[in-house]
């Protein structure tokens, strides 16, 4: 099986894009992560395409308006994880030795569709019954208060940590800084969140080009990023009464990336992580086996998860603070983590980065702990 | 492809109601005794077909909660939302009755009500029918 490149890395600003249309947003951001390969439109070989809300064929459309059209193309629905989800598929094309340069994109065009929170889909017993996702983590942030001592304060400096990454981000949705007292003022949402620790509706576009080895070689260059490792797991049924603290999902995902890749979380150096809400970042760092059980907000509150800390955690400013469109995000910390192994992360830069870890996790389907996640393991 | 054997399940009303307490409607794996609510076709845990239908208990304890202040419109805000926690070794997710905030391990019982749910906008009875978990009132549990 070959190894797997990321050779081009492509992405929209993050926010509101009221001119421009999904398949605009998506076509950038390929062009953009072409032109970053060194690849022309012909020598794209097929493309995975994630998105949730953008309705049918968007990878045509998006493709399409980019000027490739005739190879084929993948649409992925995997709620928040539907761009990494693409990613997984395109590495596994090229594993399997169907193709040399796969195209993975994320793309999602939200403002304007949506106001409120959002919920599991409409049919789901819970949903009706007045759950919301803010809902989902709030009933977990309670358990993780109880349970571990976890305070309002430390899991708001996770988002205020997150907001500061992202003013260094040009490509971020959030360019102020918001300190811990502002996330504690800011309307509340599902207690105990707060309006500034859920992640915002917004729209964008990522893309990666993936290579295998003899075309990585071929390309020449020395900015390719190796992807060690790239997994898909979905939720579990819920049987019996779990810890809601614990993520079973998250870890089954990064088990199998440490497995794969020979990588051990003690060698991991930074991660991207699926901070939709701001006790999400624990929950998913704590599922990794980044930090100890139970520790990571008072960790955060330490400085341990900033970026100049011993293990950055949502440098390029998370969900928090980048943005959140669903189908994109799995693809843009990706992006970030091949620029932050190239060394081309500007003032967000973690000195000496060599091995990165990017977890996506969406959804919440009644019965099952979550619906699909994603680790992407990927080294210089 | 549903079977009508399971068509006709979702029709069921969720709950019974016996000697005025709530019971919801669950099934249980005859060969594992794992406990799904709402009931479903083929268990998770052992892969067995066609679970058998319980009553679960009227009372469960809260295991979680939250005071939602920011919903879709159907739904009028603030309101409480719990996990409870059954005997049988089952979660769900239901409203909390009334105003005052839910506590962690609280007692509560099953109670018919429409919930947060602004009139005019309740599901047609079925599996969604509206229920919630109200404060346990001293009176003793019968068996199950
Ligand atoms: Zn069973």
């Amino acid at each position: 099986m070959s190894d797997v490149y990321v050779v081009g890395a492509g992405m929209t600003p993050f926010g509101k894009h009221p001119d421009k249309t999904a398949a605009e947003l998506g076509a950038a951001a390929v062009l953009e992560a072409l032109d970053d390969a060194g690849v022309s439109l012909g020598e794209i070989e097929a493309a995975w395409v994630g998105s949730v809300f953008q309705g049918m064929a968007m990878g045509q459309r998006a493709l399409g308006e980019g000027g490739i059209s005739g190879i084929p193309i993948t649409n992925v629905e995997n709620a928040c994880s539907s761009g990494s989800t693409a990613i997984w598929g395109a590495a596994m094309s090229i594993k399997a030795g169907m193709y040399d340069v796969v195209l993975a994109l994320g793309v999602e065009h939200l403002t304007g569709a949506f106001r409120g929170a959002f919920t599991p889909d409409e049919s789901d017993v819970e949903a009706q019954r007045g759950l919301t996702m803010p809902a989902v983590y709030a009933m977990r942030a309670q358990r993780h208060f109880a349970q571990y001592g976890t305070t309002s304060e430390q899991l708001a400096a996770i988002s205020a940590k997150n907001k500061r990454n992202a003013v260094a981000n040009p490509l971020a949705q959030f360019k102020k800084p918001v300190s811990v007292d502002e996330v504690l003022a800011s309307r509340m949402i599902a207690d105990p969140l707060h309006l500034q620790e859920c992640a915002p509706v917004s729209d964008g576009a990522a893309a990666v080009v993936l290579a295998s080895k003899r075309k990585r070689a071929a390309l020449g260059g020395s900015r390719a990023v190796r992807l060690a490792a790239s997994t898909l797991k979905s939720g579990r049924a819920e049987v019996g009464l779990k810890d809601m603290t614990v993520e079973d999902l998250t870890w089954r995902a990064a088990e199998e990336a440490y497995e794969r890749s020979g990588i051990s979380p003690s060698d991991i150096r930074f991660a991207e992580v699926h901070d939709c809400f701001s006790i999400a970042e624990a929950l998913r760092v704590e599922g990794l086996g980044l930090f100890p059980h139970g520790e990571y907000p008072a960790r955060v509150v330490k400085g341990e998860a900033d970026l100049d800390g011993r293990l950055p955690v949502n440098g390029s400013g998370g969900l928090l603070g980048k943005g959140h469109p669903l189908g994109a995000t799995g693809v843009a910390q990706v992006v970030e983590v091949v620029r932050q192994l190239r060394g081309e992360a500007g003032l967000r830069q973690i000195p000496g980065a060599r091995v990165g870890l990017a977890h996506c996790r969406g959804g919440k389907a009644q019965g099952v702990e979550g619906t699909a996640c994603t680790v992407n393991i990927l080294t210089v | 492809m549903v079977s009508t054997e399971a068509a006709t399940a979702v029709m069921k009303r969720p709950y019974e109601v016996e000697d005025g307490l709530v019971r919801l409607r669950a099934g249980r794996c005859p060969a594992c005794n794992a406990v799904y609510c709402p009931a479903r076709l083929v268990c998770d845990g052992c892969g067995h077909r066609g679970l058998e239908e319980i009553l679960l208990a009227p009372r469960g304890k809260i295991y979680t909660f939250t005071t939602v202040h920011q919903s879709t419109p159907e739904f009028q805000t603030p309101y409480h939302l719990c996990y409870v926690d059954f005997d049988e070794q089952v979660r769900v997710m239901l409203p909390a009755a009334g105003e005052e905030r839910p506590r962690i391990g609280e007692d509560v019982e099953i109670v018919l009500g429409t919930g947060p749910r602004l009139v005019g906008t309740e599901p047609e009875e079925g599996p969604h029918a509206l229920m919630v978990a109200g404060p346990a009132t001293g009176r003793d549990e019968d068996d199950v």
